[in-house]
């Protein structure tokens, strides 16, 4: 019954992924556009993924490291029990 | 065809979540799972250009804002990853054992040892 | 884990160049591939393989989980102060005030990433390591 239900489970998936990705797949995008023409204007980074992420995108990096934070306590605190 | 590829790589991990029975093999194939979902992102973002996001390279610069979502959703499976392991370790020293269906059987079955 | 003769050979051998790389990777990246998070992760795992190959004993000597989580809470601390000092320079959370271009500024918040992320992810396995 259990091995059953993983194999609908999987099939399900499947059934879904197969679908989604044999749409049709949009090759450009706007924001992309902007971020290439106009990051080092903004910046002043030439790597345009530093660019993205320390200037358009900070709080995200500012979240991110919150979270690097917590998982280090958690581990602290449940280890150390 | 690399669409396919990458969907099969994240079936045989999600597999690998459900139905394996050590706790270890199961989040190293969450591990996997990551994995999958980072290359689908990059391999989006490299269909819309020519070279690395690096404006000293001449050519025509891929989309790089894919590359930088992965950064933080890598350092957040790190972060999963390194918890999952920590309450893997919490599970091995309150039952002794590895295996999730005899683990199963002592909480819902059998003697309970607080 | 036992100490082996070989690892710790070359474990101090190696190391010196990992964390050279790391740094090569946080400081250079704006202008290269590379970054906080990439050359914190290198910079991590130089500290890991020392760490791992001198032992359990002789790592809480070389680097203390006291000094570490102090590392990395000031790295946060001083992350979030720079943010502050945008808004009462530049207008914004987290804008640049530092130069005229803004590569000064990437520059900063690259190195305070990179720190912290080094202390955060050696913190975490060390911890699980010495767990003996």
């Amino acid at each position: 019954m259990g091995r059953v239900a993983e194999v609908a489970a999987i099939l399900l998936v499947a059934l879904f992924l197969v679908l989604a990705v044999s749409g049709p797949h949009p090759e450009e995008s706007a924001s992309g556009r902007v971020v290439v023409e106009r990051g080092l204007e903004d910046t002043g980074a030439v790597n345009l993924v530093t660019a993205i992420y320390l200037g358009y995108r900070a709080y995200d990096t500012l979240g991110e490291t919150i979270v690097l934070l917590m998982a280090v306590s958690g581990v602290m605190l449940l280890v150390k029990r | 065809m690399a669409w396919y590829l990458i969907a099969i790589l994240f079936l045989i991990s999600l597999w690998g979540i459900i139905a394996e029975r050590n706790l270890v093999r199961k989040v190293i194939a969450l591990t996997f799972a990551n994995t999958a979902v980072t290359i689908l992102y990059v391999y989006y973002a490299s269909l819309s250009g020519d070279t690395a996001p690096i404006l000293t390279e001449g050519g025509t610069p891929v989309d790089p804002i894919p590359h930088a979502l992965m950064l933080t959703a890598i350092v957040v499976g790190v972060c999963v990853v390194a918890l999952a392991l920590v309450l893997v370790y919490q599970l091995y020293q309150r039952f002794g054992t590895l295996d999730m269906t005899e683990i199963e059987r002592r909480v819902w079955h059998g003697d309970e040892d607080t | 884990m036992r100490k082996t003769d070989i690892l710790d050979v070359v474990a101090r051998k190696l190391s010196p160049y990992m964390f050279l790389f790391g740094v090569y990777l946080v400081s250079f990246g704006d202008s290269s591939p590379g970054g906080g998070f990439q050359g914190g992760v290198v910079i991590a795992s130089g500290i890991i393989l020392l760490a791992m190959a001198r032992g359990p004993a002789r790592a809480e000597e070389l680097f203390p989980s006291g000094r570490l989580s102090m590392v990395e809470t000031t790295a946060f601390i001083a992350l979030l102060l720079t943010g502050t000092a945008g808004i009462v320079f530049s207008g914004a959370f987290l804008a640049g005030f530092l130069g005229g271009s803004g590569v000064r500024f990437v520059f900063l918040l690259n190195m305070l990433i990179g720190l912290k992320v080094a202390a955060g992810v050696s913190l975490i396995c060390l911890t699980i390591f010495r767990e003996e």
